[in-house]
């Protein structure tokens, strides 16, 4: 049986008051009381007395890796971590933005994590699907079974059946509707580049306005940018003040990463991500 | 008229530039529809760069490196064959014709194999017909 919100919230208390206190950590990276209770925030504990703070309940959706490019190389941080979160640190090891042993990572089974814009169940539609953490030094609560398995790429073949022109229109469609407000790229834990490519004057990659084909421009270049590191934990799209269903894009771009060169993204810390490697054997297959 | 496709041609120094240069050398003909820039390696390239293209105007683009193995950098082209199969997927979802883009390994001594890659290549977009989709309308 897992464990209800609360109990994981107690035990988070717990251990952020234990880590912090024994110095163990400087800071531990958890979720904290927002506007009200279906919008917490993302909180930063860095004394004892601020574990009493923290809170976590179903709409406590962010990915808190997020955060971690933020202190300077060496800080020992606490990050309180669900399934896709879990799959973000480990990318970012991977990449060598963060050290493991410079992280205790507090592991929160969760099943049942609520959009706070919709209220609906947060699954393997808009995630990977994961409800465990795939890596923790403490899991603060029970493991999380019994939920049916789906493959997180199912969803996507609606689309793929779609007719390119019909295709095309979608996301035309889709992505005149952004306001480039650039929620999706700062709620994402692997958007950490500065400046990111669209902000940059020299060369100019694309129209820096809200027109379409800026929009293009920006989104074709991040889900490339995103290609065998986005993690699916499908927070750019729950960050959309639009609802654009970016999380469509990414979960295609790591289902072909993943046929073609057969490593899901953030599952091992000695992968190394598929971009920056190859294998002398890939086929030209792939280009066709 | 018949439609003439304006075709981005981005070939890697030592192997399908030179082997262009062998192509015209030994006086063969191909279409000219293709407008080649040089990059000193196929891993030079940025996909932005492809996307750019389509927005500017061109109906195809056709990148061109060393064969696999062959790479004056020993292992440019083989990160640049990861990275331009994922944009060639990406371009396929976006719903643009996939068709549109091509890589190929050119060597630099195979400028006949470079005569037949881009006669066949502007022969197929101009077969898919003016790219709309992305072009920036001014
Ligand atoms: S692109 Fe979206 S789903 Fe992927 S890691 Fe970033 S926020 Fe998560
Ligand atoms: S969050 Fe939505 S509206 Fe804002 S830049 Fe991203 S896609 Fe556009």
């Amino acid at each position: 049986m897992a464990s209800s919100f609360k109990q994981i919230e107690d035990k988070l208390k717990t251990e952020a008051k234990k880590l912090l206190k024994t110095g163990q950590v400087s800071v531990v990276l958890a979720y904290g009381k927002g506007y009200d209770d279906n919008h917490p925030m993302p909180y930063i504990a860095k004394l004892p007395s601020d574990a009493d703070n923290i809170v976590f309940n179903e709409y406590c959706t962010h990915n808190l890796a997020r955060y971690l490019v933020r202190y300077p190389k060496g800080t020992k941080i606490a990050v309180a971590v669900k399934a896709a979160d879990s799959r973000a640190v480990i990318q970012l090891i991977q990449e060598e933005k963060v050290k493991r042993e410079d992280l205790i990572l507090l592991g929160l089974p969760a099943y049942g994590m609520k959009n706070s814009k919709t209220g609906e169940i947060i699954d393997s539609q808009t995630t990977c699907g994961l409800y465990n953490p795939v890596l923790y030094d403490t899991l603060l609560g029970e493991e999380v079974h019994g939920q049916p398995v789906v493959s997180p790429y199912d969803v996507l073949a609606q689309y793929e059946a779609m007719d390119k022109d019909a295709r095309f229109e979608f996301w035309k469609k889709e992505f005149d509707k952004c306001i480039r407000c650039y929620a999706c790229r700062k709620a994402c834990p692997m958007c950490y580049c500065d400046p990111c490519f669209i902000d940059q004057n020299n060369p100019r990659w694309g129209e820096k306005s809200p027109q379409s084909h800026g929009n293009l421009m920006y989104h074709l270049t991040r889900f490339h940018h995103l290609a065998g590191r986005c993690i699916d934990c499908g927070e750019c799209s729950r960050a959309c003040p639009v609802d654009i269903p970016l999380y469509l894009f990414h979960k295609k771009v790591a289902k072909e990463c993943e046929e073609m060169f057969g490593q899901a993204s953030g599952m091992r810390i000695d992968d190394k991500p598929v971009l920056v490697n190859f294998r002398v054997d890939d086929s030209d297959k792939i280009l066709e | 008229m018949s439609f003439e496709p304006k075709i981005l041609g981005i070939a890697c120094n030592w192997c399908t530039y030179t082997g262009a240069d062998l192509a015209g050398t030994t006086r063969l003909q191909y279409p000219q529809n293709l407008r080649v820039v040089r990059v000193m390696c196929s891993s030079r390239i940025n996909p932005s760069f492809i996307f750019r293209a389509f927005q500017l105007g061109a109906d195809g683009v056709l990148v061109g490196g060393c064969h696999p193995g062959d790479c004056h950098y020993n292992t440019g082209n083989l990160y640049a064959r990861r990275r331009l199969a994922v944009t060639k997927k990406i371009l396929e979802f976006s719903g643009i014709e996939p068709e549109r883009f091509r890589v190929e390994w050119i060597s630099a001594s195979e400028g006949n194999r470079y005569a037949e890659v881009v006669t066949e290549f502007t022969e197929q977009v101009k077969q898919l017909g003016p790219q709309t989709k992305f072009k920036i309308s001014r």
